[in-house]
């Protein structure tokens, strides 16, 4: 009887229990793949943190399992920004550091030793694992289909979008921050769903983690108003809203404010005031609804509607005013930017500077995000249908992240979440309807009663497929867009996001791997042959690796708190040496660090970014160093005989092409990034001298020499040095002559 | 000894009073030409204007305003331009502190243009005196180039940082009355339409497949790199160099206007076929009717992923996947 021995293990409670097992392991095969597929960098490369700002955070946390929690809330720390130092304890978003801290911690008390690097370079996969069980429990209130939740996780799992943020050695913010952003959420939709004040203070609670991990919380601390006063505005005031609002409002912002960095930034900056306004009127309209139980006459009601509107137009007004007097602080800048465009570029060129912040052209969405870009309009679109209050969450997250993400590459992370959901929302609905077994009798055409107000397309009961060819058809090529989306994503993986970028590879003409590890070996150079406190200046996007890697005191680093500070930097590197050294005097610097492509042709080098430079310090001293002099009459940028006296003479350009003639036969040294032949003399330094070296040239180190013994000026000494070597040179080779006098 | 330096002395006294005197009429004249605008200047008043000995500041734009020259930021810096000299001459300031504000447009300073060397425009030119309290050695004007849009504020901001030091006016931007009677008009006008229209307004408003497809189009225009467009100011389509044209724009980081529509027409599409195979088809009761439905919309949708991916494998060359039409 084997159909039946089936029916026991499919039908009933028995039934029930089996789905909800092979749930659980689909999950946790769904986690482990997130997990493995973010493994690439560890097996090709080592167990490396990447990029920049993991660096710091590498940093804090060894800071914090040495010394504690409490010494790490006051951490102030002189060996960045020298001499001005950062009051780190203050000034970061502690929640990464903590969460791998704790996890060290657990890992001890079970007696498993573990490096701390190893959990910072997995924390990132390990997470992403949690944010696919996350998204499984989001997606699954939002709809009542079993697949739905199964397949957002499996799109969150493996989708590029964010695994662009979280492969293993990425340990940045983001790599916690975007579970803590989907459970939220999820919370939030629990609690709205539920009218329950638990649920609201889980939400607050995990809010408060969100706010504690990344600086990206303001996107919820905006969405989830937004959500309250659309609902509103339809007229779908209910306790349960008020109730979950109003607890998450209140806990959340009080636990927001134990963030020393974000402190009284709750109730005293614009970004923050949206929130707080819709709990104002949140208050207005449950006292109006109270109200309006006891009022009897309409003319009641009415006074009733306009004392509402009366109140919250004053309120706003007052709000406007308070920010318009500078009580509470403008928006934020990075955040202001977002709204207007051009805002940054003219007024903060340092965000404008970071690639990151750049608009998105539409390539960079497909890559990220593959096939679900065109299921993710298809289920918004579905969200209309039944458009229950966490329905009108999805249409509000949709659009608003669309176009945050169309403005800023790096927001790309914030729209991944609700896309996979709402592409698993369209998806799980053809998949439904298109692989059920049985086929309808064309006899039972029940007629439903047709909702007015739903979506015209949706209005007629659901009846079903009636061939097997038309489920086939769609069925395979369902499959087949899923496997290339599987395909896809494994592609990107591995070959646009897996790369640490401390550690560069490259193909050998004869296709064998060839490792680039010139950070690293600069890095340690410094770490083995400089005093424990020598300063280091550099452009600030090196400042956290060397801090990370050589343990060196730096100018200048990825934490932009200072511009002048880094405008200083700037106008050290784009001056003559005459006006440099002073400044680097004045600063106690004892290295200068450049990074330079153009032996191998690495295009990210310090000299494509010195306009950078150029126009931040202009920003600050604008008669001094202008950018117009860095190009030549026609507008160009040229690093070739043709260069502007400006470029030539800049400190940049002398650290970067110093003896790199001599690489060359006389007349024939090209610069490989910039595809152009250079000047036959190599500038002459004279107040720095060639430290060091890397094997590609791609970091140079260069050391401050001391004033001169004599007193006179480096260039009158090295002139002096010069020719002096020449006339010894020449006394040598002169015959010798006895004095015959 | 001591009469050679007396006259010397009264020598250079006269002297000094004859060329103050000429300048000081040049001035005059200059100031009473512009009342508060900055003055219309051709090549020779130019000449004049800069010519030493002077002991005022001159700040002169050369411009090119005829549309013939299709000088965008010419014309957009007229206004500005105005403003600062405007503001000038009618806010408080040091009375030995002169400053003519002048403007050369290229159709009557074709000889200064060549004189010069111009090769682009506007450029601002700021002449400091030589004679008189603020005198300069060396009488070389400022120059001051623009490298894109710029505002008056920070045109003012940089001849402000090249006078002298002490009070100078602000800049002031008049107040745009017409415009706050426009807004507060237009805005009673919305008030009064919303309250007596809204028995009409109300369904439109509240109509679901409204908002359904004004949150698809939005949605729709983002994610084809719209913004991406607005920011970077991109060409709306390019020549291929053949005479013909190229609606895709090479290399991952770079896209044209019509491109970016294309695709979203593509995104539509595909959504717009999902939609079909989930929403309306288990809806369709006739047999035979649903069986071509599905036919037609999957094979839609096939077709239009097959013609996406090539598109971006023409993007990105790496790309090694494909669907077999395209």
């Amino acid at each position: 009887m084997a159909p039946s021995s089936l029916d026991v293990v499919l039908k009933g409670s028995s039934g029930r229990n089996t789905r909800g097992l092979l749930r659980v392991i689909i999950l946790c095969t769904i986690a482990a793949a997130a997990v493995s597929s973010r493994l690439f960098s560890v097996i090709r490369f080592e167990s490396i943190i990447h990029e920049f700002d993991p660096w710091f955070n590498f940093r804090a946390t060894k800071y914090l399992v040495e010394n504690g929690f409490y010494s790490f809330w006051d951490w102030f720390d002189d060996r960045t920004w020298h001499p001005l130092g950062r009051v780190t304890g203050g000034t970061l978003y502690p929640g990464l550091m903590v969460t791998s801290g704790v996890i060290y911690h657990i890992l001890r008390l079970l007696t498993i030793p573990v490096d701390i690097r190893n959990i910072c370079v997995l924390l990132a996969p390990g997470f992403s694992g949690l944010t696919a069980l996350a998204m499984y429990l989001l997606t699954s209130e939002m709809s009542d289909s079993p697949s739905a939740g199964l397949l957002a996780a499996a799109f969150m799992g493996i989708t590029p979008g964010y695994i662009s943020r979280s492969v293993a050695g990425s340990y940045d913010n983001e790599a916690i921050a975007i579970f803590l952003l989907v459970f939220t959420f999820y919370l939030w939709i629990k609690a709205v769903k539920n009218g329950s004040i638990m649920w609201g203070a889980l939400t607050a609670l995990f809010y408060g983690y969100m706010v504690s991990a990344w600086g990206g919380y303001v996107f919820i601390t905006n969405l989830i108003p937004l959500h309250v006063f659309v609902l509103l505005c339809m007229g779908r005031y209910s306790t349960r809203v008020y109730i979950s609002y109003t607890t998450w409002y209140a806990l959340g912002t009080l636990g927001s404010m134990q963030i020393p960095f974000v402190g009284f930034l709750p109730i005293r900056n614009s970004d923050h005031m949206s929130a707080l306004g819709v709990f104002g009127l949140i208050q207005l309209v449950a006292f109006a609804e109270f109200i309006r139980g006891y009022l009897p006459g309409k003319q009641f009601q009415k006074l009733l509607t306009s004392m509402v509107l009366l109140t919250f137009g004053l309120g706003f007004g007052g709000l406007v005013l308070l920010s318009v007097s500078g009580v509470i602080a403008p928006w934020s800048g990075r955040f202001y930017s977002l709204w207007d465009t051009g805002y940054a570029k003219i007024h903060i060129p340092i965000i404008a500077s970071v690639s990151e912040h750049q608009p998105t052209a539409w390539p960079a969405f497909f890559f990220d995000l593959n096939f679900l870009i065109w299921l993710f309009p298809a289920g918004v679109f579905m969200c209309f249908q039944k458009l229950k209050d966490e329905h009108v969450f999805v249409v509000i997250y949709s659009v608003l992240a669309s176009y945050f993400a169309g403005v800023m590459v790096r927001l790309m992370l914030t729209l991944t979440p609700i896309v996979c959901v709402a592409a698993a929302l369209a998806l799980s609905c053809i998949l439904d309807n298109f692989l059920v077994a049985s086929t309808p009798s064309t006899e039972t055409k029940a007629k439903a009663t047709t909702e007015d107000k739903s979506l015209r397309s949706a209005r007629n009961p659901v009846v079903g497929i009636y061939s097997w060819f038309s489920k086939s058809v769609v069925v395979a090529s369902v499959t087949l867009y899923l496997l290339m989306f599987v395909a896809h994503c494994t592609w990107v993986t591995s070959n646009a996001y897996s790369s640490p970028s401390v550690v560069l590879a490259s193909k050998l003409p004869d296709g064998s791997q060839f490792i680039i590890d010139d950070y690293r070996e600069a890095y340690y150079w410094l770490r083995q042959n400089t005093p424990d406190n020598a300063k280091i200046m550099s452009w600030w996007d090196y400042g956290y690796q060397i801090g990370g890697m050589a343990d060196r005191p730096t100018l200048v680093d990825n934490n932009t708190w200072n511009n002048t500070h880094i405008a200083t930097v700037g106008k050290a590197m784009s001056s003559r040496e005459e006006v440099s050294y002073p400044i680097l005097r004045q600063h106690d610097v004892d290295y200068v660090l450049v990074v330079f492509g153009g032996l191998l042709g690495y295009s990210g080098d310090d000299l494509n970014k010195f306009l950078w430079m150029v126009r931040i310090a202009e920003g600050i001293w604008p008669d001094e160093v202008k950018e117009r002099d860095f190009f030549t009459a026609r507008g160009e940028y040229r690093v070739d005989e043709e260069a502007t006296p400006a470029m030539k003479n800049s400190l940049m350009y002398k650290m970067s092409y110093h003896n790199y003639q001599s690489l060359f036969p006389a007349g024939q040294a090209m610069d490989r990034v910039r595809g152009t032949r250079l000047p036959k003399e190599s500038p002459q330094l004279n107040t720095l001298e060639e430290a060091f070296t890397s094997e590609n040239w791609i970091v140079r180190l260069y050391k401050v020499k001391d004033l001169d013994n004599l007193g006179r000026d480096h260039s009158n000494a090295v002139a002096f040095d010069k020719g002096l070597k020449r006339k010894r040179a020449t006394k040598r080779k002169g015959p010798r002559v006895l004095r015959t006098e | 000894m001591k009469l050679w330096a007396g006259l010397f002395l009264l020598l250079s006294f006269v002297s000094g009073v004859l060329s103050a005197s000429s300048t000081q009429d040049k001035f005059a004249t200059y100031q009473s030409l512009s009342r508060s605008g900055p003055v219309d200047l051709d090549s020779a008043s130019y000449e004049d204007l800069t010519s030493t000995p002077r002991d005022y500041y001159a700040a002169v734009i050369l411009t090119a305003t005829d549309p013939r020259f299709g000088c965008l930021l010419c014309r957009d810096f007229e206004s500005e331009w105005d403003l600062i000299a405007r503001s000038w001459t009618k806010g408080p300031k040091p009375d030995e502190l002169k400053v003519v504000f002048g403007t050369l447009d290229f159709d009557n300073g074709k000889a200064v243009f060549q004189k010069l060397m111009l090769q682009t425009a506007p450029v601002i030119l700021v002449f400091p005196p030589t004679i008189g309290p603020f005198a300069k050695v060396e009488g070389n004007p400022l120059r001051f180039d623009f490298t894109g849009p710029i505002s008056a504020d920070q045109v003012y901001s940089w001849i402000g940082r090249h006078l002298p030091e002490g009070p100078k006016p602000e800049l002031v931007r008049p107040i745009n009355y017409m415009r706050i009677v426009s807004v507060t008009t237009i805005l009673m006008a919305v008030v009064t339409a919303t309250t007596v229209l809204s028995p009409y307004l109300l369904p439109i408003v509240q109509n679901r497949n409204l908002w359904a497809a004004v949150s698809l189009i939005a949605i729709l225009l983002f994610t084809s790199g719209q913004m991406f467009n607005h920011i970077r100011k991109v060409p709306y389509v390019a020549g291929d160099g053949k005479g013909g044209i190229s609606y895709f724009a090479g290399g991952f980081q770079n896209q044209f206007g019509m491109e970016t529509q294309i695709v979203a027409a593509i995104y539509a599409v595909l959504s717009f076929a999902t939609i079909a195979l989930a929403l309306k088809v288990p809806r369709m009761e006739d047999v035979k009717g649903q069986q071509l439905a599905v036919l037609i919309w999957a094979t839609v949708l096939f077709a239009t992923y097959s013609f996406l991916l090539s598109v971006f494998k023409t993007k990105n060359g790496g790309y090694p996947f494909y669907l077999p039409p395209f």
